[in-house]
This record gives C-alpha cells, structure tokens and sequence, in this order.
C-alpha cells in the first residue's frame, strides 16, 4: 500500500556539468502529502536535484518517476522504457525560484493568467478570475494590477507562489524561496508555504531556513558533496545520528 | 544677373515654400520605402538572429556570415547590385521602388540580427525557466515572454537603425527613385539655388529625425513596465476598468 503513495520517486540520478558529476546516483523516494527539506552546504547539489525532479536539469543518468509515469532518461543497465515528455511533469509540478522568476512586463494578474490560459486554454476573462483568486490566497488581490517592479521581493515570491499553484500542481518544489529576500519579508513567504503544507500539498523544499525546516520538514535529507548524506522524519532535527549533519545543524541553527 | 566676377548673393528662399508639394512628396517616399524596408528588415532579422543562436553550426554560420557581408556594403551599392545587377545577371527588372526596399533590406536585417540577438541575450536566463517549469511550449515562451521584453530593449536601437534607413534612401537617386535628394537635384537643375534647396532637404531629414524619434520614445514608453506614457493610459483604459471590476467581484 504504502509505495503506492510515493508520488515521485528518485533512482539512481547522476548530473555531470562538464568534468564534474555533480549528483551521485541519487535516490529519493517523495510521497503524496510529504513535506521534504533539502538543506546542505552549497555545492551539494541540492538545487541541482530539486531542478531533475522538473527535468530543468536533464539527468545523464537515472529514473524519475512521477504519478506512475517514467519521465528520466532511464538507468544504464536496463532496457529503454517509453518515457514523457517533460512539459507533461512541469504542468503538474509547480517550482518556485530563488529570484522569483516573475514576468516583468505582465502585471501580477497576469502573470497568473498567461500560463493558466497556455496551459487550460479557455478565454482571458476565466484565466484571470481564475488568477484572481489565487492572489487572494496569497493575500495580495489588491495588487494585482501591479507589475512586478512595483512590489516587495516578498510579494513578488507570493505571486510567484500563487502562479505555480494556479496550475493545479501535484507537487511543489521551492528553490531558496527566502534566500534573495530581506530578512523582514522572509516571514510573510514562510507564512505562505505553511498555510500551503497545511493544506496537504505535497513540496520540495531546498532551503537554509532550518528553524522553518524543522517546523514542517517530515522528510528531512542532508546533502553534501552530490550525496545524499543522512534523512530523517519530524524528529531529525533533535536524533540525528550522522556526525556531519549534526555539525551542520549546529552551524546555522 | 550680373556679368562676370563674383554672382550676388540671391537667395531665393521663396523656392522651399512654392515647391512644398514637390519636396514633401519625396519625403512621403523615402518614408514609404523605408517603412516596409523596416518591417521586412526586422522580421528577417529577427529570423537570422534566432538562425545565429542555433545550436545548429551551419545555420548560426550561415547567418554570422550574412551579418558580416551585408553589414559590410554602403546602400549606395547595394541598390546599384539590386537594380542592375539583378537584371543583368537574371533579366528580371525591379521597379525603383522595388529596388531600393530590397536593398535597404539587406543591409538593415543584418543590424537588425545583431539589435534582436543581443536583445535576447540580454533577458535573465531565469525567465525561460520560469516558462517551462509553468509547461509553457517553447513557441509561447518566445511569443509571450522573451520577444515582448527583446523588442523593449531593442527598441531605442531600432530608433536610430530606422532614422539611419531613411538618410540612406538618399542614395537611391542614382536609380532615379524619386525621393528628397532626387526632386532636389531636379529642382536645383532648373533653378541653379543650391544653398536653399540643399538646406530644404536637411530640414526634411532633421524633421523626420525628430519625429521618429517622438513615435519611438511613445513606443517605448508604452512597453515600459509599467507603461506609461498617455497613448498607454489611453489604449489601455478599458482594461484597467476591467481589471478593477474584477479584484472588487473576487
């Protein structure tokens, strides 16, 4: 029953970039409801792995398996499996980027608009109801028609939230959603992913916000040097046994 | 007039105003031919400068070397090989007309390859990415995020490249185009003012420089993020309404 459950699953991902492998033949198995947190030193490949699981990062190696479906190139020793094509993952997986990645000659509004109507089709006036409403999730309805230059870096990552989840995603991975953010506006971000691990969204999160990881992390994975070094559930952060993850816990904490 | 030594200065100003007609209407042609030279230059340029950045060598190669030739040759020479060339080598004739928007052509797409390729380049990586992690196809992340912010940073180089174009019709008096210098030189054969009919076309390039450049700072204004500017207040004003109605409903 329980494998049933995973909604994407890892297995033996490797990345080179040039002469370096930067993933290890990485495992990971994510299930459905699952709040992961990928935290480690940078240049651990944490980023790396989070942009395979969109195929932003097309793995040399491995099987990326998502909803039933195989989407990675497959692993070495095996026979080719019939795989989609990644537009099909990321229009069910929502990613949200350290630089926000809005579109800066849209408004908010439509920002969430022209990919819901890319994607769902339909007429401008639904797409925008539809954008309408995510932005009042993420309490910024009142500035939809601003442009991206108008607002904070915080509301920009909330827009930047609402668009991804305007497509319905089964899956959301964060890339540092915090990190390129003043330290006064990281809160109203945080609020944001709560409220939405609450909700049961299933998400990735890569992030150094450890005391935030240690709040909703129920997969906790400590990556160092393109492995996957140590994992734990909600209590990972007090139980540890694995010495360099502790070390590092303790350098941020 | 007088005979011998120096001709007494005459200035016939008058000329400008009872030939108005005439100049005026080698203005219009030289911004008709430099029109549609314009927009043919820049969608073929906009083709060679999506052809250069081809992870396909023959194709990039093949339009670095367009660029490169075609950069290279002066309007004067260009319109000379269209219109003569042309029909010497495959006995088809081009109008004047004809002629001179092709030779603009040549020469200008391969500016505008350039304008255009370094105009993409300059759009943070991030924002392709955001497009396909939105499952966006690659023709709607090229339609609706890359080109609209390309052709915003492009568009104070398409300005000059556009001012540029006009100036270089005035070569197209060797094929007998009847534009600013030609119905100068017509009227300066009949009349011997060359002080005052040569400052009349000065005043015409200055005057479409100006303008152009009026047009194109609106245009500029309005693809500013916001936009500004009041031709974008004006256009977009039901849709400001619009989207007002909309965050008051929701």
């Amino acid at each position: 029953m329980s494998q049933n459950l995973a909604l994407m699953e890892l297995t033996g991902v490797r990345k080179t970039f040039g002469m370096t492998e930067v993933l290890h033949s990485i495992d990971l198995k994510i299930n459905k409801g699952s709040h992961a947190v990928i935290f480690g030193p940078s240049g651990s490949g944490k980023s790396t792995l989070l942009r395979c699981m969109n195929l932003l990062e097309e793995p040399d190696v491995g099987s990326i398996k998502f909803m039933q479906t195989e989407y990675g190139p497959g692993l070495a020793n095996t026979k080719k499996v019939k795989r989609e094509k990644p537009i099909e993952l990321r229009r069910k997986v929502g990613m949200v980027f350290q630089q926000f990645n809005l579109f800066p000659h849209l408004s908010a509004l439509d920002n969430l608009s022209l990919p819901f109507r890319s994607v769902n089709g339909g007429s401008l006036n639904d797409a925008r109801e539809r954008a309408a409403h995510e932005l009042k999730k993420v309490g910024l309805l009142k500035l939809a028609a601003s442009y991206p230059s108008e607002l904070s870096g915080g509301q920009q990552q909330r827009v930047a939230i609402a668009r991804a989840l305007s497509l319905d995603p089964e899956l959301m991975l964060f890339d540092e959603p915090t990190s390129a953010l003043d330290p006064e506006l990281v809160g109203e971000v945080l609020a944001v992913m709560r409220d939405l691990a609450e909700s049961g969204m299933t998400m990735v999160i890569v992030t150094h916000e450890m005391n935030f990881a240690r709040e909703i992390g129920d997969l906790n994975i400590f990556m160092e040097d393109g492995n996957i070094v140590a994992t734990g559930g909600s209590d990972f952060f007090e139980n540890c046994t694995n010495e360099r993850a502790q070390e590092f816990i303790g350098s941020v904490l | 007039m007088d005979e011998g030594g120096v001709a007494p200065v005459n200035f016939m100003w008058h000329l400008i105003w009872d030939y108005k007609e005439v100049l005026l209407k080698g203005l219009i042609t030289a911004i008709n031919v430099s029109i549609w030279a314009l927009i043919i230059s820049m969608v073929v340029g906009m083709l060679f400068a999506l052809a250069r950045m081809s992870h396909f060598k023959i194709v990039a190669g093949f339009a670095t070397a367009y660029v490169n030739i075609f950069r290279g040759i002066p309007a004067l020479v260009s319109v000379i090989w269209v219109y003569f060339g042309w029909s010497l080598l495959f006995g088809h004739n081009f109008t004047v007309f004809q002629a001179g928007v092709i030779a603009l052509t040549l020469l200008y797409s391969s500016f505008f390859c350039e304008i255009f390729r370094s105009a993409l380049q300059a759009i943070p990586k991030g924002q392709r990415e955001a497009g396909l992690a939105l499952g966006l196809t690659r023709g709607r992340i090229f339609r609706s995020i890359s080109l609209p912010q390309a052709t915003k940073i492009a568009i104070p180089n398409i300005s000059s490249m556009y001012i540029g174009m006009i100036k270089d019709t005035s070569t197209f008096t060797v094929i007998g185009l009847s534009e600013v210098v030609r119905v100068t030189q017509d009227l300066n054969s009949t009349y011997f003012q060359p002080f005052v009919l040569y400052t009349a076309a000065a005043g015409l390039y200055v005057m479409i420089a100006f303008l152009v450049d009026f047009i194109f700072r609106n245009v500029e204004l309005n693809l500013s993020y916001p936009p500004r500017g009041r031709v974008s207040r004006f256009l977009k004003r039901k849709e400001k309404i619009r989207v007002e109605e909309l965050i008051s409903s929701t």
